[in-house]
């Protein structure tokens, strides 16, 4: 076979597997890595919501879609179905917060031991301020110190 | 005068009687979906509010758009960064009321077809919508769902010049809460 042609069938083909290779990145992108990430801000439960709901807009500027460490007493756990929530520092004015789903399946007998008045430490995804929840945080991992 | 005093007591009982009939969830969810030949996109949000009034059927609902997990990372980043922008919008809400829900008996186990209406905000627009839902009584506890199509052309939502044949201006959403007496 003449050489050209060869290289040009090698090209062709590298082109296509790294094609194919960026599709299947894209498409299968990971999710962003709460767990790994290291909290941009470390708060106080009763703190951060005193701070947040003073000034909503500049509450969501600073934590907003932030991975966020706070720290408060338990008021309420909240199991539905295999979700699990708990609320730190106060029913009106918590701190609300769900558990990754991993994190519940892998650490249930933790998880199971937190009751009602415990402090906890949880890192989490801040996702905003909501007037009957509170401030909102997802897949939340706790921090063990 | 002491009928009158007990006829005071009586309606006072009565009135806060009334104010106790509310209803809350905290863990409401929303799914939505959306299916082309080309795009799937399927999230869903485990956190979001209400609270039902059962004296005269008045409901409210929130959520923040950035509790929203989707199946894949990029319609994640899109629906996010690109479409509902909850840097600028972090919240949806709906204030209205069940139309006819005087005809739901809290008492009575069972399945109750009512009307929601009311206004909705998504994106920062307003708009009044009225959607067919479901009441389900089931032992004492109040449970409500609906679903019904957003047009994104509607709440300003706009799609990409790329993504137009990709993505379909109706997205279905599916709504359900579990309400648990509110003391």
């Amino acid at each position: 076979m003449n050489k050209t042609i060869k290289n040009i069938l090698i090209l062709v083909a590298i082109g296509i597997i790294v094609g194919l290779a960026m599709v299947y990145y894209v498409f299968n992108k990971p999710h962003r890595d709460i767990e790994g990430e290291k909290p941009a801000y470390k708060v106080e439960a009763q703190k951060f919501f005193a701070e947040y709901s003073k000034d909503e807009i500049a509450g969501d500027e600073k934590y907003g879609d932030k991975v966020v460490e706070v720290t408060g007493k338990i008021v309420d756990i909240t199991k539905e179905g295999k979700d699990i929530s708990i609320v730190l520092n106060d029913e009106m004015e918590g701190i609300n917060c769900a558990l990754n789903i991993e994190t519940i399946k892998n650490n249930k007998d933790r998880i199971d031991r937190l009751k009602v008045g415990d402090t906890v430490s949880l890192k989490g995804k801040c996702d905003g301020i909501d007037m009957i929840m509170g401030i909102v945080m997802t897949q939340c991992y706790i921090v063990d110190k | 005068m002491k009928n009158i005093i007990i006829i005071a007591v009586f309606f006072c009982g009565f009135i806060t009687q009334i104010e106790a009939q509310k209803y809350i969830t905290k863990n409401g969810k929303i799914e939505i979906f959306s299916e082309t030949p080309l795009f799937v996109i399927d999230g869903v949000n485990k956190k979001v509010a209400s609270i039902l009034n059962a004296a005269n059927g008045n409901v409210v609902a929130s959520t923040l758009i950035r509790s929203f997990r989707f199946e894949e990372a990029l319609v994640e980043e899109h629906f996010n960064e690109n479409y509902l922008e909850p840097h600028k919008y972090p919240k949806a809400i709906f204030k209205g009321k069940i139309i006819d829900f005087d005809k739901v008996n809290l008492k009575k186990d069972g399945t109750y077809n009512i009307k929601i209406a009311g206004k909705l905000t998504i994106h920062g627009q307003t708009r009044d919508i009225e959607e067919p839902g479901k009441i389900i009584i089931k032992n004492g506890k109040i449970s409500a769902i609906t679903q019904f199509n957003v047009s994104l052309k509607e709440y300003k939502v706009k799609i990409e010049k790329n993504y137009k044949k990709a993505i379909k201006d109706n997205i279905l959403l599916k709504i359900h809460f579990d309400y648990k007496f509110y003391k």
